[in-house]
């Protein structure tokens, strides 16, 4: 048991769930405003790749960072134009962003690096780490919160921001009025569809950073489809933190943790393939348990 | 209500604009990259239907395509969307390969229809419990079929990694089905196995169910207007349930096909996005059978030839894949752009006046 449940077990959770925190902080908003994204798997693939490209390009990891994001703004804005402007449906616009980014960037990992499968290179710079003075004093607090790359603490930032944004401003009353009430947001002068556009570019920056953070944060490479998931689980954890940024935080948390354990049981001969469903499993337990306390409700009623 | 048009030329017209638009995009993408888009194209034709050879391959993939594609739209013309084709396919490979690996003495026939049906049931079942929690708690069943993805692709993952791994200890897979019960090849060498035979009576007989039988009626009233379903008689909740497992059943033997007409095994990675691919089929023709047919050829054009283009002319096939998308892209907004020209005339007119 102490070898598995072992201080780095829960340095690897922070890590693991770092990309599915930022990934679902913009993924609740879009929820919030009303859409659906699941999109977002692409959406973090882009991210991951043009992280990488950017910081080989101009051996810098802000710069990689910064173009991951451009490239979010850019998808976001995308998906946005679709669902929001065309009306399309937006589980489609979602599936076809999702091919479109593993199509692109195989495309142009081959054309741009001519690499099949994966890219690394020692001019692609990594994202610094970062160490926190005063917790070096206690062991526990050094060994799981310190020297983490830097989007591990930018998100737990933007995690206090988007609650802030969501619940503290006007701004965030919008957002979660219009995917309420529409008609009402309109009445009061405020242009509905351009505040689901900023949901859904700001989604589509947050899942830049995720993506940053695969390729830039702690493996310093470009893989094919190297998201592998992380869209859908993210998708998981807003579900199950209800929309809520923090409690979406803890469920990311809680999923990187059995993510971090299946590896380490492993080991032990145990399949990880069970503590990798349970994001999935949760998420459909978590609608049931919803929609059985609304059928009770409403039965009361 | 609409009249019932035989040929909607409207639609196909955006359509090959869609087709056009993206394959010129992709003809841009190559022109970017230094290359030719004329012969790129031509070596992409030329690997998907310049020989014998070429041309089964490319109907070899259409198989999945069609099953998948068909899959789609029964569902979504019934107003229920499974999404979680993907799952149902490798639960329905998985169990199709089992009954080929386990029973290996029985009659051709038995072994193959038992290997079907076992398929079949479980992907109906994998489908059924979706729209179970749809009809019954109002649970979206767009998350619970991703979710279920997930799940199904994790669990036979584990199957063949531990309890079902194949005794010849190759990794993620299982043994080989019986030497008796793979699929006749119609052309040496090639993927093209009599399975296209199956796929093209199931898709006539979707075509009969969906436009011929009440039964299709009934399912497109349900998908188009439920209220209106409702006042007429129907019992929505049951035909969205049947719906969703049939469409299961259709991924299911779609994932029992690719076990006994290509792989003659589960892998563990034997779809790779088959049902998403046929879902797009779908989607872009309108859940129409008759286009699903017609699309996923064009689809398997594109895949099959993609691969003779990056050996010839060193465009990576993965601009396929962009093509592909941009055109769902297209179609998907159609409508929206419709309206956008439609405003944007009329304040024109507005202008003259």
């Amino acid at each position: 048991m102490k070898d598995i449940f072992d201080l780095a077990l829960f340095q690897n959770t922070i890590r693991t769930a770092t990309p599915l925190i930022l990934a679902a902080l913009g993924g609740l908003l879009t929820m919030h405003a009303g859409i659906l994204n699941i999109g977002m798997e692409g959406m973090i693939l882009l991210g991951a790749f043009f992280g990488v490209l950017g910081s080989y390009f101009f051996s810098s990891s802000l710069m990689g960072v910064l173009l991951a994001v451009i490239s979010g703004v850019a998808i976001g804005a995308l998906f946005g134009f679709f669902v929001i402007e065309l009306k399309s449906d937006e589980f489609i616009i979602g599936i076809a962003i999702n091919i479109f980014a593993g199509g692109l960037t195989v495309f142009l990992l081959r054309s741009i690096f001519g690499v099949k499968g994966a890219f690394s290179s020692p001019d692609i710079v990594p994202l610094p780490d970062v160490h926190i003075p005063f917790l070096d004093k206690i062991e526990f607090l050094d060994k799981i919160f310190n020297n983490h790359s830097i989007l591990v603490y930018v998100s737990w930032i933007l995690v206090a921001l988007v609650y802030i944004l969501l619940y503290k401003t006007p701004y965030g009353y919008w957002i979660r009025g219009v995917g309420e009430h529409e008609e009402a947001l309109e009445t009061a002068g405020i242009n509905p569809k351009k505040v689901k556009y900023v949901s859904s570019i700001l989604c589509g920056m947050f899942c830049g950073l995720a993506g940053a953070h695969l390729s830039l944060g702690y493996l310093t490479l470009f893989t094919e489809n190297m998201s592998a998931g992380k869209g859908f689980i993210a998708l998981a954890a807003i579900i199950f933190g209800s929309s809520n940024p923090i409690k979406v935080y803890g469920a990311s948390l809680l999923f990187g943790f059995f993510d971090a354990l299946g590896i380490r049981v492993q080991s032990l001969g145990i399949p990880s393939q069970f503590t990798q469903m349970i994001p999935y499993l949760a998420t459909v337990i978590v609608l049931f348990g919803v929609a059985q306390k609304k059928l009770i409700k409403g039965k009361a009623d | 209500m609409k009249g019932r048009k035989k040929f909607d030329f409207e639609y196909i017209g955006s359509l090959l604009l869609a087709i056009t638009l993206a394959l010129l995009l992709g003809a841009l993408i190559m022109l970017l990259n230094g290359k030719n888009p004329a012969m790129g194209y031509f070596a992409l034709l030329q690997g998907a239907l310049g020989s014998k050879y070429a041309m089964a391959s490319t109907l070899a993939k259409t198989v999945p395509l069609i099953l998948t594609g068909l899959a789609t739209a029964i569902s979504f013309r019934s107003g229920i969307f499974n999404i979680g084709g993907e799952g149902q396919l490798y639960l329905g490979a998985f169990a199709a390969a089992y009954v080929g690996f386990t029973f290996t003495n029985l009659p051709v026939i038995v072994a193959v229809i038992a290997a079907i049906i076992a398929s079949a049931l479980a992907g109906g079942f994998y489908a059924y419990v979706p729209a179970l929690l749809k009809v019954k708690y109002n649970i979206d069943e767009v998350i619970t079929t991703i979710m279920f993805n997930s799940i199904a692709m994790l669990f036979t993952n584990y199957l063949v990694n531990y309890p079902f791994q194949a005794q010849q200890g190759k990794m993620g897979g299982t043994d080989m089905i019986a030497e008796a019960y793979k699929f006749p090849k119609l052309v040496a060498m090639s993927k093209l196995n009599t399975s296209i035979f199956y796929t093209m009576i199931i898709a006539i007989l979707v075509y009969y169910m969906v436009k011929k039988t009440s039964y299709g009626y009934n399912f497109k009233i349900v998908g188009e207007n439920s209220v209106f379903s409702k006042y007429a008689g129907l019992n929505n909740k049951k035909y969205m349930i049947l719906a969703m497992i049939l469409s299961g059943a259709l991924c299911g033997i779609a994932g029992a096909f690719e076990v006994y007409g290509t792989h003659y095994r589960f892998l563990q990675n034997i779809s790779k996005g088959l049902a998403f691919d046929g879902m797009l089929v779908s989607l872009i023709v309108k859940n129409n059978p008759v286009g699903i047919v017609i699309m996923s050829i064009f689809f398997a054009v594109l895949k099959t030839g993609s691969n003779t283009m990056e050996l010839t002319t060193g465009v990576p096939s993965e601009l396929i894949l962009v093509i592909q998308s941009v055109i769902i892209l297209f179609i998907a907004g159609e409508n929206g752009f419709k309206q956008i020209i439609k405003r944007r005339s009329m304040n024109k007119g507005k202008l003259v006046k």
